[in-house]
């Protein structure tokens, strides 16, 4: 969008400002021409042509009369296209032609202290006015209008037609220039957005070819920027893969010499030695957690698109929750599932799911529920996940994602888990372009995730998604 | 090597006891972890062998009768999943994959490969026990198999020969996955929890965010393709478990 209108703005500029320089160089020529030619007319033999011009038209007028002062005028203005007026001392046109023209020369001329040539030029017309003295001693005001003369007389620009084709061209070659400016910007555009979807090893070099100018020497920049970018991620994730080992070998050991102790061990070994199974334990999940986060928040976790179905991976970790919390006494039911597809990695939306509700069920007194709750929302699914725990201060809410945050002295130890899950949910729903936020309900926490939905799906129909498969209509076919 | 030396020096009574014990490989590059687990899992009745690089390792399983075989698929040089590959071409032994956890991928590809059962690690050494267990438990119930072969629609299966056909076509299956076939063909358009699958097919009760149920199933279908009518031969169950449709029960 940007570019379109960079391209737009470099080449509407361009071509004004090339049409706005022709129309300027053309006044000027035009202005140019207007300022010598009155020079030409009233001096030299141009000027004394002329002269003679107005002379033998009074002449003929005071000689012959009207009628062949009017045969001089059409003649003139039949065979060289050139107007003549010709009025008396009180300015009372002697001539057929309408004076309204030239009513302003006449004036100038009226007015003249000294008889003078005077002489104006507007857009290659000329008009050429002189006071010229009658044999009789009358006074005449003599006025020729006629089209510039000489070669070139008439300026090229002045003809709209050559000055349409002149911008057309401008325009052309504006458009090639507007292109050729924009068109790195645009594969330099179309890397960046490559790049940051997490291709990382677009470049931009082979497409600006052999191209050398600042934006070229950009795109060479990006690519050089680019390349250790990705030398960096790749180097993480190298490093995240050691880590994980080098954190977990020894984990390992210590999980296997724990149960070795226990055999050779006598009865009152056994809470310590239970004890530190529980920290073991501990440590390896903060450790997966660690990952997990780091994996996420540097960007080095590619997802593999896939349709996920969210109402049954919602449904599963429901159930595997369950597993857990009904021992606790607690309980963990889906209010209403409906169908939900979304684009994204089961993996990476299960583990933010479970996260979530987790942490709900860790916060839920005994005896009490954590409801889920799906539903189909325009273009996003919608989970909601409420607990019936001390919910959290309003002033906290928006930090509960934070890596590590303890909401106040109320979270002890003893409510275990390292204050990660809801990052990792955080980060995870992020990635899938979704949005998780926290609120305090009547009942306790409740946290909204939504996530928007895979194109082209219907509405399910409430009445049939639970009941069209129903086991016994299966059971008896 | 350093195990072999170990062993060389252990005493007559041990060897005898040994006879009795189930001979295991393990292919794990950390020595440290297989010699623990080695006196670990004698006190289980089980002979651990050890193998810590990808190539020895394989070789040792080709060339050795183990009852199982335990992988880890972070192996220096070959990955582990690479060692499965190549085993699978000529041996059939049951392996437990050894998975770093949090990596599904790994654990997936591995169940793909033909991978019987996996454990993230670390692990709980008392959990390995229980699904080395669960494994033998399985393939020692598959040996005396006289019963009749079961025809379901254009499926039949031959438990005494261990062999699938489709339309006549033979399908290649995992352990597991015939396993879990012939539950499903056995009580055909009924729903079977997921915790029953995973009795029947991998032998052993399913443990809380344990999707390898899960994985098998959707190996399964791929196998076996859909029905000529376009329709899904399994189909979960929200909540409750997979069935396996008949042709005319197309939802």
């Amino acid at each position: 969008m940007s570019l379109r209108t960079l391209f737009l703005k470099i080449f509407m500029w361009f071509w004004l400002a090339t049409a706005a320089m022709i129309g300027v160089l053309a006044l000027m020529v035009l202005l140019s021409i207007s300022e010598t030619l009155p020079e030409r007319t009233t001096r030299g033999t141009f000027g004394e042509a002329l002269s003679l011009y107005s002379e033998t038209a009074v002449r003929t007028y005071q000689r012959d009369g009207v009628q062949a002062l009017e045969q001089f005028v059409a003649r003139s203005l039949k065979e060289a296209g050139t107007e003549i007026f010709l009025f008396d001392a009180n300015g009372k046109p002697l001539t057929s032609i309408d004076p309204a023209n030239v009513q302003n020369m006449l004036q100038q001329l009226q007015q003249q202290q000294t008889p003078q040539r005077i002489s104006q030029v507007f857009l290659g017309r000329v008009t050429w006015g002189k006071q010229v003295a009658g044999a009789d001693g009358k006074r005449y005001f003599f006025i020729t209008r006629f089209q510039q003369p000489g070669p070139g007389a008439r300026p090229p620009t002045l003809s709209p037609f050559r000055i349409a084709v002149m911008i057309l061209t401008a325009g052309l070659v504006c458009y090639l220039l507007a292109t050729y400016l924009t068109s790195p910007v645009k594969k330099l555009q179309s890397a960046v957005q490559s790049f940051a979807e997490g291709n990382l090893d677009a470049r931009v070099s082979p497409a600006l070819g052999n191209r050398k100018d600042e934006l070229a020497d950009l795109g060479r920049e990006f690519d050089h920027m680019a390349e250790r970018i990705e030398a960096l991620i790749y180097s993480q994730q190298r490093l995240l893969g050691d880590i994980s080992h080098e954190l977990r070998s020894p984990l390992a050991r210590l999980s296997v010499a724990l149960e070795l102790a226990r055999k050779n061990s006598t009865e009152r070994a056994a809470p310590a030695l239970d004890r530190i199974e529980q920290e073991g334990e501990r440590l390896n999940k903060l450790v997966g957690q660690l990952l997990a986060l780091t994996r996420l928040e540097s960007g080095a976790e590619k997802i593999a698109l896939e349709t996920v179905m969210l109402e049954d991976l919602v449904q599963q970790v429901i159930d595997d929750a369950n597993f857990e919390a009904n021992p606790l006494r607690k309980e963990v039911t889906a209010i209403q599932l409906e169908a939900c597809r979304v684009n994204g990695s089961p993996e990476l939306l299960r583990s933010a799911i479970e996260n979530v509700i987790r942490n709900a069920v860790r916060y839920t007194p005994t005896a009490g529920a954590v409801e889920v709750s799906l539903r189909w929302k325009l273009d996003t699914a919608e989970l909601t996940v409420n607990d019936q725990g001390p919910g959290v201060p309003e002033a906290e809410l928006k930090h509960i994602f934070e890596p590590f945050y303890r909401v106040s002295e109320a979270r002890e130890r003893t409510s275990g888990g390292a204050g990660l899950g809801l990052s990792i949910a955080d980060r995870t729903v992020k990635l899938h372009g979704g949005t998780i936020e926290a609120s305090n309900s009547h009942s306790g926490l409740r946290v909204l995730i939504r996530l928007p939905l895979a194109p082209n799906q219907n509405k399910p129909d409430p009445s049939q998604s639970q009941a069209a498969f129903s086991p016994a209509s299966l059971a008896s076919g | 090597m350093v195990l072999d030396q170990t062993r060389s020096g252990t005493t007559f009574e041990s060897i005898k006891t040994r006879e009795k014990m189930i001979p295991v490989l393990i292919i794990d590059d950390d020595v440290e972890l297989t010699k623990l687990l080695e006196e670990y899992l004698q006190g289980e009745q089980f002979d651990l062998n050890a193998a810590h690089d990808g190539p020895a390792g394989l070789e040792k399983a080709l060339n050795n009768t183990y009852s199982v075989i335990v992988l880890d698929v972070m192996l220096p040089g070959m990955s582990g999943l690479d060692v499965l590959k190549q085993l699978r071409q000529k041996s059939t032994v049951p392996v437990l994959m050894l998975t770093a956890r949090g990596s599904e991928l790994d654990r997936i590809l591995g169940l793909e490969l033909g991978a019987d059962d996996y454990l993230a690690k670390p692990f709980n050494p008392r959990e390995l026990v229980a699904r080395l267990r669960a494994i033998l438990r399985r393939t020692a119930n598959v040996a005396p198999s006289t019963a009749q072969p079961v025809h379901v629609a254009d499926l039949e299966l031959h438990p005494d020969s261990r062999s699938v056909t489709c339309s006549g076509k033979p399908v290649t299956l995992t352990g597991a996955e015939f396993d879990l076939l012939y539950t499903f063909m056995r009580s055909p358009g009924k729903i079977i929890s997921r915790e029953d699958l995973t009795q029947a097919a991998l032998g052993r009760p399913m443990s809380p965010m344990d999707r390898s149920i899960d994985v098998h199933v959707s190996n399964l279908r791929r196998k076996l393709g859909t029905y000529d009518t376009n329709h899904e031969r399994i189909k979960a169950i929200r909540g409750s478990g997979y069935i396996y449709l008949l042709p005319g029960e197309q939802p």
